[in-house]
């Protein structure tokens, strides 16, 4: 019977190749783009499942509470791990790992790493990077000793066997010894690091060692690998007593109650509500958000081509009525035309599966660049996932093919048989009802686009009270020569200005337990977002003061005990006008003196997250940072002469600069790939339903010949016929228009809550929204419609 | 075979209530050869539906081989018709997409006929209307009176006791008509119970027995031999 039903289909689709192409090309662009969407979220997903234990690990997070604020904070103090494993007997192991950057030499190889990890001997315990070459339990035992990613070792060593070999790292007076080689960390894991150097190495590298009863280091990523069995949730209880017994009296002292928790390791990329210090090359995290929006987008996109299919397939009952009559006389029960419609409809769907599968293999590429990262090298690279596809696909076809079957199953063969069938009015409402929908969908995906690009735009264009426009930033990672060559700059007459500091807009900072006189007189515990600038700072950067004055050479006291703060500092400390903070003490890393200005608040981080008290003083031993203000013209020779400059006085270090407005911009990165991806779905959300219209515009016009050849034959003009065929869908658009504006309006609101900084929904985007779409849906009916309109009357009316 | 008694069908549309069956009472007996006559709208087609089991009277008792169906569901109804009864229609009804032996085939299928005795069983019959060299065609590349023996060839595979032919020779000239009446003929005279509906006096001749019909009621009866 099978055989049966797989004859008549195949020959349906071929006998109908117009309608066959479209219902299988949109089911195969909705499927490819929907897989496209599962191995993106089975990708986010899937971070740090490469672990065996991963089930077992937990990173530890905690929540300070200051007098000022409670800090969630991912960067845990030294001692944690430790003490933890010591205590309880539920944890196996525990590692902790601190980031740095070092510059690596080797004979005339040099490069900056950013990359570089310095971790507990323990690390391959717990993870499970894929280790290649070495001893996996001694390799970060020694002081000195570095575990090197396949990339980084091609990098220094070419094809030559390192193990064994030696690095020169900064600082350190001694060669580091190669004696691991690990595959490169795979993407899909919370932790990147080409250079794994041990813990121990710390006393050669920085002159002392890591220290291991320092409660208020906070500068390590800890995580616990828990025995099996052992109950997080309970150790987790625990912990606050633990903290009591080794750091309480300091927590009171200090004013900054620590409450630590367990996040589970594959909760970290994630959900982590605990954000980071930590550069993100090092720690990726990602936004559970993003996957449920596409998911959901994936979901939709399946939806309208779904329907597209039951659409097309429900205006071509009339076709098929007469079978149904036919196989019903002939003694077919309901069930058995249901099945075989539905088999059917998996016939139609594993064509275009296969098509699909072609499409995804041919998109991937051009798919990973626009998310940004490697999702998936290939969709066969996995035997599973492909299965998991096929699976689905049956699904697709049994979902999109149920409705039709009913539908067509129902048919009374007495009615059909003697011809007294209509199918105009049969299924109608239904079929515009679906195409609503389709483009409710579209129209809000369209509308979120046009918002997720304004904000994008705005964030680029925002003034963010400081002048990042030709500004370099060079790091000298503290060079000893770094002072001669920032004044060799002068001499360069491209470039205007320069000035140190430990930090630029965009960029780290550091944050520093600070003691400030508050309003009401009193000393307020807080912590401190802290940048160490030099004099002309905020001359260059061309920051506002509100109240008192900048930096100045004229008084000794500056250097040491001035601080500048900024609006948001000061309204923090309860002064109700920047004026009153001038003049206020403050303590702060061993450093007193007197608040001597207030800034204006600036965006010094990305405008997702609102500004934060700042503080701001003179500390030389902290600049590592030095920023050159260019002139406009002649760039390229102006960063040549800068290059010429450093090469010659820091010859041992490579040359590496950025422009500031780049790097703050690079902020946005995956919201720009957020943006590029939604854009290249709703493009396809709308292509698929345009399809869906196209065969439906065409079906009702076919149907509708006759009337169209008498309305000419009367006398009706070729652009009253158009408007009489496109007038009925646009209407269905204008419809979609006004159930997907509240939808798109709420969702998008939702969307740019993340943003502190956002753009106003205003109603052109709207408007735009639903022109474009007005547009491309007038341009896909027109199609049908013109050529139905200026073809011969006297051919049409001869058909029937 | 069959037994009809105040059988009732109204048709019923928002403004209109048309009455196809009247209190309608008749009886065909097993190996009968009936015409039924009548101008458009005396309710034909509406019997023949219902003598077919396509379509439920309103009211009334249908007694086929002893069994009540009136009431029988759509279920019940296509057990018994797939069994039981074969159809010829004036328009053919041939599947489009399927071959000469695909469409014969078709009730074997759905009776559940297994695939070597299926292709015996349609070889015979497509035999016996002379259509066997045309196996392979699709309904298209035949003249109209090939596709109605198909028609006839797709009634009869299932050996029905009864056939049902609403206007057989409507839509064919008069040589392919008669090779289709007598075809029905020889059909009848192997045992088959026919029931005809036709506006040819000429075709009406084949059969024993006319009945004829008027808004919804029998008026008279002939029998022939």
């Amino acid at each position: 019977m099978f055989k049966n039903y797989f004859k008549i289909a195949v020959r349906n689709l071929l006998r109908h190749k117009a309608f066959s192409f479209v219902n299988i090309l949109g089911l195969a662009v909705g499927m490819a783009s929907c897989f496209l969407i599962f191995l993106y979220v089975s990708f986010e997903t899937s971070y740090d499942n490469f672990n065996k234990k991963a089930d077992r690990i937990y990173r530890i997070v905690s929540d300070i509470k200051t007098p000022s604020e409670v800090i969630h904070s991912g960067i845990t103090i030294a001692p944690l791990a430790i003490y933890l494993k010591k205590d309880f007997p539920e944890v196996e192991d525990a590692v902790r790992l601190a980031s740095d950057g070092f510059l690596v030499t080797k004979g005339d190889i040099k490069f900056q790493e950013k990359r570089t990890l310095l971790v507990d001997s323990t690390l391959l315990n717990v993870f499970d990077f894929p280790f290649v070459e070495g001893n996996k339990v001694t390799a970060l035992t020694e002081p000195m000793s570095i575990i090197l990613s396949q990339t980084a070792s091609k990098k220094y060593f070419g094809n030559e066997d390192p193990l064994g070999k030696h690095v020169l790292l900064t600082g350190a007076a001694i060669n580091a010894t190669i004696t691991g080689i690990m595959k490169d960390i795979p993407e899909n894991s919370q932790i990147h690091a080409d250079m794994l150097v041990s813990m121990s190495s710390a006393k050669q590298i920085y002159g002392q060692s890591t220290s291991d009863s320092e409660w208020t280091n906070h500068n390590f990523l800890t995580y616990l690998l828990l025995k099996p069995n052992a109950n997080a949730k309970r150790l987790e209880e625990k912990l606050p007593a633990f903290m009591q017994k080794y750091h309480g009296q300091q927590m009171r002292e200090l004013q900054m109650y620590e409450t630590l928790f367990l996040e589970p390791l594959r909760d970290v990329y994630l959900k982590s509500t605990h954000t980071e210090v930590f550069p993100a090359t090092i720690l990726t995290t990602g936004n559970i958000n993003n996957v449920y929006i596409f998911s959901i987008i994936g979901i939709f996109i399946l939806l309208i081509a779904c329907i597209n299919f039951i659409n097309l397939t429900t205006a071509r009952s009339a076709e098929r009525a007469k079978e149904v009559g036919i196989r019903k006389m002939a003694g077919a029960l309901r069930f058995q035309l249901t099945k075989q419609f539905i088999s059917e409809s998996i016939i139609i769907t594993l064509i275009a599966f296969i098509i699909a599968v072609v499409l995804s293999v041919l998109a991937l590429p051009w798919f990973n660049q626009l998310a940004g990262k490697t999702i998936s090298t290939g969709i066969f690279s996995n035997s599973l996932q492909i299965a998991e596809l096929f699976l689905l696909s049956i699904l697709i076809g049994i979902f999109a093919g149920f409705y039709p079957s009913l539908f067509l199953s129902s048919f009374k063969p007495v009615s059909v048989l003697k011809g007294r069938f209509s199918t105009s009015t049969k299924g109608l409402m239904l079929r515009k009802g679906l195409v609503v929908f389709q483009f409710v969908i579209s129209i809000a995906l369209i509308t979120g686009t046009i918002i997720v690009y304004t904000q994008m735009n705005y964030m680029r264009n925002k003034d963010l009270g400081f002048n990042k426009e030709q500004e370099i930033i060079i790091n000298t990672n503290f060079d000893k020569n770094k002072d001669a060559f920032r004044q060799s700059l002068s001499s360069i007459s491209g470039v205007l200005s320069s000035v140190y500091s430990s930090s630029v807009p965009g960029g780290d900072y550091t944050s520093a337990y600070s003691e400030m006189q508050n309003a009401k007189g009193e000393t307020q515990k807080t912590n401190l977002n802290l940048y160490f600038i030099n004099y002309d700072y905020i001359n260059q950067y061309q920051l506002k003061l509100t109240a008192g004055r900048s930096f100045s050479k004229d008084f000794a006291t500056d250097s040491t005990q001035a601080m500048i703060i900024n609006e948001s500092a000061a309204k923090m400390l309860g002064y109700t006008s920047a004026q009153q903070a001038v003049g206020r003490n403050f303590s702060q890393w061993g450093r007193q003196g007197k608040i001597i200005g207030v800034l204006k608040d600036f965006n010094y981080k990305s405008l997702q997250q609102q500004i934060e008290p700042l503080t701001m003083r003179i500390e030389p031993g902290a600049f590592g940072l030095i920023s050159i203000k260019v002139a406009a013209n002649n760039l390229p020779s102006t960063i040549k002469a800068i290059e010429n400059k450093w090469n010659t006085i820091v010859p041992n270090r490579p040359f590496e600069y950025n422009f500031l407005d780049d790097a703050f911009n690079q902020q946005y990165n995956a919201e720009n790939n957020f943006g590029n991806l939604f854009l290249n779905f709703a493009v396809l959300a709308i292509f698929i339903s345009c399809l869906g219209l196209l065969g439906l515009s065409s079906y009702s016009t076919i149907q509708r010949t006759k009337e169209i050849g008498v309305r000419k034959v009367l006398g009706a003009s070729v652009s009253s016929i158009v408007n009489l065929l496109s007038a009925d869908f646009l209407k269905l658009v204008l419809i979609a228009f006004v159930i997907a504006t509240p939808l798109a309006w709420f969702a998008m609101n939702k969307w740019l809550q993340d943003f502190a900084y956002r753009t106003h929904i205003s109603w052109w985007m709207f408007a735009l929204a639903a022109i474009a779409s007005l547009l491309i849906a007038f341009a896909t009916i027109s199609f049908q419609a013109i050529k139905a309109a200026i073809a011969n009357p006297v051919k049409s009316l001869r058909t029937e | 075979m069959i037994n009809i008694s105040q059988l009732e069908k109204v048709y019923r549309t928002e403004e209109v209530e048309t009455v196809a069956l009247n209190k309608l009472t008749m009886d065909i007996k097993t190996g009968e050869f009936v015409a039924v006559m009548g101008p458009s709208g005396c309710g034909k087609s509406t019997l023949l539906n219902i003598l077919g089991m396509l379509d439920d009277p309103d009211d009334g008792s249908f007694i086929f081989n002893g069994i009540e169906v009136a009431h029988f569901n759509e279920r019940k109804r296509a057990d018994l018709r797939k069994n039981n009864i074969g159809f010829v229609f004036q328009s053919f009804n041939l599947i489009d997409e399927l071959t000469v032996f695909e469409n014969v085939e078709l009730p074997l299928i759905y009776t559940g006929v297994k695939t070597a005795d299926r292709k015996k069983r349609v070889e015979e019959v497509l035999d016996k209307v002379q259509i066997m060299h045309r196996r392979n065609h699709y309904p298209q590349q035949l003249s109209g009176g090939q596709q109605q023996r198909v028609a006839v060839a797709r009634a009869v595979v299932n050996h029905p006791k009864l056939i049902l032919a609403d206007e057989p020779t409507g839509n064919l000239d008069s040589s392919n008509g008669n090779e289709v009446m007598q075809l029905l003929t020889e059909l009848n005279e192997q045992g088959t119970t026919i029931v005809m509906v036709t506006h040819s006096e000429h075709d009406a001749r084949y059969s024993h027995r006319i009945i004829r019909m008027l808004d919804g009621q029998t008026v008279t009866e002939n029998i022939l031999i």
